[in-house]
């Protein structure tokens, strides 16, 4: 078709007359042209090649630039600190696999990692119980003002964290009494709970979402069938529905884990960087950036050993990741 | 009866109230069991958002204990719109103004902040619209390893936003990485880019482009394998160029999805915060929440912080409604 429009001027001249496939055959050999013309014409005529060269040259494009920031950071993990200016684009100059130990020993780096596991873990577990009941309600239940409350659910998430901090750290740094026992300080500043808790409220929404979806196909047939043996109405839902939903639950659990883990502002404001007061691996790395100024290679180490366990996540759950990014948007 | 089979016999804490549960009616049931979920907003969302307007109208007591004055009303806002407030730390070494973000030294600190943002929200945006919609279109494509392209296009959406901030960090800085020496060899950025506004800007928006078009993708896949390829095959037997067919039926069929997608990244890009901390610093690039962040810490200035986290929020709210309408009148274009 492209081909036509192209060629108009050579159409025109002929015999209007002439079968448009004679046309096609006829007009190539006329025309003298160089490798370039030549490759364009190849192209015009034969519209499928052009399209097939196009998609591997953006494959390969968008592979390049996803993947290559990933490579340098391995090269520049690899330097030698002496040699940390002489690094190149593709290769490392030398070869100093310690940085990876060196890491560890100069700053207790897989404290931070581990504060940052925990984190995720609980915040993790409490979404997906708490976004459980809140999806079976919001999916299966039909009762008054269930519209208005999901909008407010879904309101929430507009909002930027910044618009929460300020009365959150008041809150936080309180001083109360009643939590002596738990925590020494008695105030919830540099323990878990400071972040765990508003992350877990933050990353709710999307969770309640999700499960709301998967819940809401399940057979109603089924949860009648556990009730009559016997099941109470929260025995049904933690038995028969969330079982049945446990791609759904996967796919809520691994994005709130990767949300968690990758959270930057309440992570960074919520303790005073110290591996003691749970401060998670975020302040681990800044910590390298701003005590160790040019150790650039241990930046560059610590940020790859930070990565691997979500990166493996991704490897491993990618089809959550994408339903679950899916079902979470389209719900809107 | 028989319901107390179901909670197992000896925690019965936990059995009586699960009895009585079973006895109410479904909308009791229903608001029982949103109770956790909406008290774990109400701590962390309603009561601070409320806490957070509250605050914005009060006075700054900078000196005081209790970094909140007396009542002022909307003196905080007006301040700041004006462009009165200015922080201890204004724009520094803003040497392009005539060229990319176009601000000019001694602007109002707020009026930077706003632009950047603004700026920084449209342009990440619109480039991650465009690439993403690129890399929907490659992994729409059936092809061998499919599914390791998709693995690779991910990744960069779920590592840290610190380790992203990290890796632009290394990448441009002067004397190890390689973005610099190239940006200053296209005669783009000055001699020290992770300390001038306007280079530093650049490096946050290909970061940002570079981490968060992944998910602009994967929306937009979802709502290109949602299309019915029956309307390809008809398109193609009466005659519809490849461009005809994108432009007649992907682009109108993908549309919702690509305004829900876009809606879900402005909003995420308004609140930039981290991966500036992470890279140039607040104080080059000064974003909304990076000038709540500036007030409450460098200055004490509570409640000056407090009108910008609302104000923020304000602006985000103004964005979500446009997309809104554009859904809106979407939505009755073409079904």
């Amino acid at each position: 078709m492209s081909g036509d429009a192209t060629d108009g001027e050579v159409v025109s001249e002929t015999d209007p007359a002439v079968d448009i496939a004679e046309q096609a055959a006829t007009e190539e050999p006329e025309l003298d042209r160089g490798i370039v013309e030549a490759w364009a014409a190849r192209m015009i005529s034969n519209p499928q090649l052009a399209y097939r060269a196009t998609f591997y040259v953006a494959t390969i494009f968008f592979l390049v630039t996803t993947l290559f920031p990933f490579y340098w950071l391995l090269v520049l993990a690899l330097t030698p600190r002496n040699s940390l200016s002489e690094v190149g684009v593709f290769l490392p100059a030398g070869f100093n696999p310690g940085a990876f130990i060196e890491i560890f020993t100069t700053l207790p780096f897989h404290r931070y990692v581990f504060n940052s596991f925990l984190i995720a873990t609980i915040a993790t577990v409490a979404v997906l119980f708490v976004g459980s009941l809140a999806g079976y309600v919001f999916g299966r239940l039909d009762f008054r003002g269930r519209n208005p409350l999901l909008l407010l659910v879904l309101v929430t998430s507009f909002f930027p964290p910044a618009a929460f901090f300020i009365p959150l750290n008041r809150l936080f740094n309180m001083n109360v009494d009643v939590l002596r026992p738990l925590i020494s300080a008695g105030s919830l500043y540099n323990t878990p709970y400071a972040i765990f808790i508003p992350l877990s409220a933050i990353f709710l929404p999307l969770s309640i979402f999700i499960l709301m979806t998967f819940y809401s196909q399940i057979p109603d047939g089924l949860e009648d069938a556990a009730r009559v043996e016997g099941t109470t109405r929260i025995g049904a839902l933690f038995r028969v529905i969330v079982p049945l939903s446990a791609p759904g639950v996967a796919t809520a659990g691994v994005l709130t884990f990767i949300s968690v883990y990758n959270e930057y502002f309440f992570s960074s404001l919520m303790t005073d960087g110290q591996p003691e007061s749970w401060a998670p691996m975020l302040e681990g790395i800044l910590r390298f950036q701003g005590e160790f100024e040019v150790l650039y290679n241990l930046m560059a180490a610590a940020s790859i050993v930070a990565v691997l366990p979500v990166a493996i996540l991704v490897v491993v759950a990618q089809e959550k990741i994408v339903s679950g990014l899916t079902t979470g948007a389209v719900k809107e | 009866m028989s319901t107390d089979m179901g909670s197992n016999g000896p925690d019965s804490l936990l059995a009586r109230p699960l009895n009585w549960l079973e006895t109410q009616s479904e909308e009791v049931y229903a608001y029982v069991l949103l109770m956790p979920a909406f008290a774990l907003l109400a701590v962390v969302a309603f009561y601070p958002l409320i806490e957070t307007f509250r605050f914005s109208l009060l006075a700054d007591a900078v000196a005081s204990a209790d970094p909140f004055g007396e009542f002022t009303g909307i003196d905080n806002y007006l301040n700041l719109l004006s462009g009165d407030t200015t922080f201890t730390q204004q724009f520094i070494s803003i040497t392009t103004a005539d060229s990319f973000p176009f601000v000019e030294f001694g602007a109002p600190f707020l009026q930077q902040a706003i632009f950047v943002t603004l700026a920084f929200a449209i342009l990440s945006v619109f480039f991650e619209t465009i690439i993403g919609f690129g890399q929907a279109l490659v992994l729409d494509q059936d092809f061998y390893g499919r599914r390791w392209v998709r693995v690779a296009i991910i990744i960069p959406w779920a590592i840290p936003i610190v380790i992203q901030g990290m890796i632009f960090f290394l990448i441009f800085n002067p004397t190890i990485g390689f973005g610099s020496e190239f940006m200053q060899w296209l005669g783009v950025f000055g001699s020290n880019p992770l300390s001038s506004s306007s280079d530093s800007f650049l490096i946050v928006l290909v970061a940002d482009i570079w981490k968060t078009t992944a998910f602009m993708a994967l929306l937009i896949l979802a709502g290109l394998q949602s299309i019915d390829r029956g309307l390809y095959d008809v398109a193609k037997v009466s005659g519809a160029s490849p461009w005809q067919r994108f432009k007649y039926i992907t682009l109108p069929l993908v549309a919702p999805a690509l305004i829900v997608a876009m809606l879900f990244r402005t909003m995420d890009a308004m609140r930039i915060y981290g991966l500036i901390d992470a890279t140039a610093g607040c104080e080059t690039v000064p974003s909304l929440t990076c000038l709540v962040i500036i007030a409450l810490q460098e200055s004490r200035r509570w409640a000056t912080a407090s009108a910008v986290a609302f104000l923020t929020a304000v602006v985000i709210s103004g964005f979500v409604v446009v997309y809104l309408l554009a859904l809106r009148n979407n939505d009755g274009g073409v079904t």
